[in-house]
């Protein structure tokens, strides 16, 4: 009945070709006057990866994701998207190169149904203009609906029926940061970058996301870049991982090797401690 | 549209999915299903269904599936629960549908007893527990699996998708053209089809089995009493492994063309309702009850205005309720105000629970507090009680248009018998009587005599012919002094106070009656904290001081209403609910009283010997099976 059940057109139907996403960040410096907030930061995330950016309050983990999606201008240093250089530009060209992304702090509409706010990053792939969507034209409606059919499909992947109406602001704070996982995965991006997407979530909404994270990384080949503070989380979902620092790469690899590694201990838990994550 | 009686009547002689094909001849393309797919309604047109059972049925017999078989289906309510249930039915097999939410060590147990060959599984859960119990059920050929959602990585060739099969099918019928028509028309109206979990109050679940001629009768006995149309809304929401969609699904809805409505998830549920607002409706009493205590705290929270004009509303439906009740003529003045209620209260109330297009609604399984149903026929839904059970091919029972009386559960249906036993059991007789419990003679044989079926329930007959049960045979009891009580009737007028949610009491053998009770978590917290009173868990909630001056109240204003024995003299507030999965209660929601009791024995015994406190340690089972402890003290309340 379900024409597709559980297999998003926006996955389903999309070439390998058109999902690659290979980022290079090459000697990234960021400074807030004095403050160092990013020192020569490099890079590289390869097409299809699962990559997780790890460290404590202040290392610079959302400033290295807003300079990536244009939020942050670097004053130092190259950010290479497929091959183009997209350093310095503004966050709406950097979307439209294929980058979506998430906040730390939910950055939705509270007064829109969730199906608005998702229904609104559909605005890239929109290609009518004001008056004739005044007049809603026949093919206008053609290309709402099929815009509606897809962000409808992003609604039963993430199971998000039974709030399709509801607004932003009426949810739990679990539920909005799913929202706004449906958000970013409705502009279709080749490199999804997520900020604490299990921030305040509780276990279970938090089991349901690492599901959804996994399976548009495994099943769909969806690029992720994942900055998490909850360490049980990002062990066990990450391929690799990187550990930052007072703006500084301390650690770079799988998570095995991070969760041993002498450096990251050291800023996780101080000077003196000993042993390792458990 | 009305279906033709003589083409109907005519149809007695075929199997379940014969009258499919001739339906799907007549009605081609009509609806026949509905299912909320992406937000948005999607059909089924007859012909489609029928396109969809003969693929299910050609797909089964190119897997090597042979008449006779044996197929279990564990599915929540979608519209491949049918096709996969016809489908089967329609190549000479007998299915048997098991609940979604049985562990599964339960389902292990039933599909060996049934001796499924192939299995029909919703989805990864439920596939995951068949993976789990894989060698247990060795005589499973094939998994076929509904949802494909999460099954991308099993790469088992046990496992088949439901999509494959129906691609199977088709290649079967490219192949072999004829075969379906072939297979389907080798079917006998008197063969077993399918079989029926009993809800297993008395100890494990028994299978009853039916034939297709059971469903058929019952279906016209519907069609006959109640106007239903092609077309008319039918929404599945009733687990398939019950009767009563059943009954739905492969009886009524076949015969008489109504279409079967499916919602798009468990949660959209009271949505999804609503937007169709079905034409007739069979809940549990539970349902009403749990709607119509849901509106008067709604009520409660709204506006002065609104709430007076729900006052006046309810009072004015419920005198002209009483009047037509007693046969009297109701005074025109009651008629006019009643009809200016309907457009300002009563019309947008229904519309809210969706409920306006309603042409009966009913209610049956336990017995429903008489307060109910006048609740509802104030506001002007046709609310009525229905008797039946599973060996009976569901309800036979019902109560006619023109007299509803609160207390009774109605008249027979057409071609029904009732008769009251020497010892005051109700016995029944029809032709869609079950056909005996498989592999279990010896009972089929004390339940099923001279072709009278045994109901368990005590009951009378009144002088207007309507049978009136007053509880399970084996649970009216009574107290020391010999003073006979229903426990039955006292939990049911108990749940009626929309702070209780579940009542167990006691009392045979025993100088007065007490009870257990659960508080409604809902409507006890929110009442708390209208009055600041701080909670943290249903423990903590229902130990609270106040919260039991609550409850004792309510307990008290029922009392007063219950004839002096009956009346009940205390009781203890439980810290946790009943629970299907600590067997407290069965699947389909009746307290298990003799089990309830057992486990409880410590609290029972301390209601009679005069402590006012008790230590306990209770047993909490988990969803996952394992199990944890809870150590409170409880108080023993006096209610006078």
């Amino acid at each position: 009945m379900r024409a597709f059940r559980g297999e998003p057109s926006i996955f389903n139907n999309v070439k390998p070709a058109e999902r690659q996403a290979e980022l290079k960040v090459e000697g990234l410096t960021l400074y807030f006057g004095g403050i160092m907030a990013l020192h020569n930061i490099d890079l590289h995330v390869t097409s299809g990866e699962f990559l997780t950016i790890i460290g404590p309050n202040g290392a610079g983990k959302t400033s290295l994701i807003n300079c990536i999606t244009g939020f942050y201008r670097p004053q130092k240093g190259r950010i290479i998207f497929n091959g183009e250089e997209i350093t310095g530009l503004p966050p709406r060209e950097i979307t439209r190169r294929g980058i979506g992304r998430t906040f730390q702090n939910i950055e939705l509409f509270p007064g829109m149904s969730v199906l608005s706010n998702i229904f609104l990053a559909r605005h890239l792939y929109c290609n009518y203009n004001f008056f004739s969507a005044c007049l809603f034209l026949p093919s206008i409606i053609r290309e709402e609906v099929k815009h509606r059919r897809i962000v409808e499909e992003i609604i039963d992947f993430l199971e998000m029926q039974p709030i399709r109406k509801k607004l932003v602001g009426s949810l739990p704070y679990g539920l909005r940061k799913r929202v706004e996982l449906g958000r970013a995965l409705a502009l279709q991006p080749k490199l999804l970058i997520l900020d604490e997407p299990f921030a305040g979530m509780t276990l279970e909404e938090k089991e349901d996301m690492v599901r959804f994270l996994k399976e548009i990384n495994t099943r769909w080949g969806q690029t992720i870049i994942l900055v998490e503070h909850d360490m049980a989380v990002v062990m066990s979902i990450s391929e690799r991982i990187i550990a930052l620092n007072f703006g500084e790469k301390i650690a770079d690899g799988p998570p095995d090797l991070i969760k041993s590694h002498p450096e990251v201990i050291k800023a996780y838990l101080g000077e003196e401690a000993q042993g390792s994550f458990s | 549209m009305k279906l033709d009686r003589d083409y109907l009547y005519q149809l007695r002689d075929y199997t379940i999915p014969q009258i499919l094909f001739k339906q799907a001849k007549l009605l081609k393309d009509r609806v026949a299903i509905r299912k909320k797919s992406l937000g948005i309604w999607k059909t089924v047109s007859w012909a489609e269904y029928l396109g969809f059972v003969k693929h299910v049925c050609l797909g089964l017999i190119f897997l090597g599936f042979r008449r006779g078989e044996h197929v279990s289906i564990i599915m929540d309510n979608e519209p491949e629960w049918l096709f996969a249930e016809l489908g089967a039915q329609a190549m000479g097999a007998v299915t048997l549908n098991l609940f979604t939410s049985s562990i599964a060590k339960e389902l292990s147990v039933l599909i060996n007893r049934f001796g499924a060959k192939a299995v029909f599984a919703q989805d990864q859960e439920q596939v995951d527990k068949l993976l789990e119990i894989r060698e247990e059920i060795r005589d499973v050929r094939r998994v076929i699996y509904v949802d494909p959602t999460g099954m991308s990585s099993y790469d088992d060739p046990w496992l088949l998708s439901f999509k494959d099969l129906l691609e199977l099918g088709r290649k079967m019928e490219k192949k072999e053209p004829e075969l379906f028509e072939k297979e389907l028309w080798k079917g006998k109206k008197d063969e077993i089809n399918l079989m029926i979990m009993t809800s297993g109050t008395t100890g494990i679940p028994k299978l009853a089995m039916f034939k297709h001629e059971n469903f058929t009768d019952i279906a016209l006995k519907w069609i006959e009493s109640v106007p239903i149309e092609a077309g008319d809304n039918w929404i599945s929401i009733t687990p398939p492994a019950w009767i009563v969609d059943q009954m739905w699904g492969i009886g009524v809805s076949i015969l008489s063309g109504m279409v079967m409505n499916f919602p798009e998830t468990h949660e959209t549920l009271s949505e999804d309702y609503r937007e169709i607002g079905s034409s007739l409706t069979i809940t549990s009493s539970r349902f009403w009850e749990d709607l119509a205590s849901k509106i008067r705290v709604r009520i409660q929270d709204s506006g002065f205005i609104k709430k007076k004009i729900y006052e006046m509303g309810l009072k004015i439906g419920g005198m002209v309720v009483d009047r037509e009740l007693k046969r009297e003529a109701v005074p025109v003045y009651l008629k006019i105000m009643r009809s200016i209620f309907r457009y300002i209260l009563y019309r947008p109330l229904l519309d809210r629970i969706g409920c306006l297009h309603i042409k009966a609604a009913i209610t049956g399984g336990h017995p429903i507090s008489p307060d109910v149903i006048k609740f509802f026929r104030s506001i002007g839904l046709n609310l009525k009680h229905a008797y039946g059970l599973t060996e009976g091919c569901g309800v036979f029972q019902i109560q006619p248009d023109d007299e509803v009386k609160p207390e009774t559960v109605g008249k027979p249906l057409p071609r029904t018998e009732i008769r009251i036993s020497e010892d005051g059991e109700v016995l029944v007789k029809s032709p869609s009587l079950f056909a005996g419990y498989y592999k279990d003679e010896e009972v089929t044989k004390k339940v099923l005599e001279n072709g009278w079926l045994h109901t368990g329930d005590a009951g009378y007959i009144d002088e207007d012919g309507h049978l009136i049960i007053i509880g399970r045979k084996e649970e009216i009891m009574r107290l020391k002094g010999g003073e006979v009580f229903s426990p039955d009737f006292i939990e049911t007028r108990l749940k009626f106070s929309p702070y209780i949610k579940e009542a167990v009491v006691f009392g045979e053998e025993r100088p007065y009656v007490t009870g257990l009770i659960c508080i409604d978590f809902e409507n006890v917290g929110n009442w708390a904290e209208s009055r600041m009173i701080a909670y943290t868990t249903y423990a903590d909630l229902s130990r609270h001081a106040a919260v039991e001056e609550l409850i004792l109240s309510e307990v008290r204003r029922i009392n007063n209403g219950l004839p002096n024995p009956m009346r009940v003299k205390k009781i203890i507030l439980l810290y946790k609910m009943l629970d299907p999965d600590d067997e407290e209660l069965t699947r389909t929601g009746k307290v298990r009283r003799k089990f309830v009791y057992q486990r409880y024995i410590d609290l029972v015994e301390s209601m009679y010997d005069g402590k006012d406190e008790i230590e306990i340690t209770g047993r909490v089972q988990y969803r996952d099976g394992h199990v944890g402890t809870i150590i409170t003290r409880l108080r023993i309340l006096n209610v006078e």
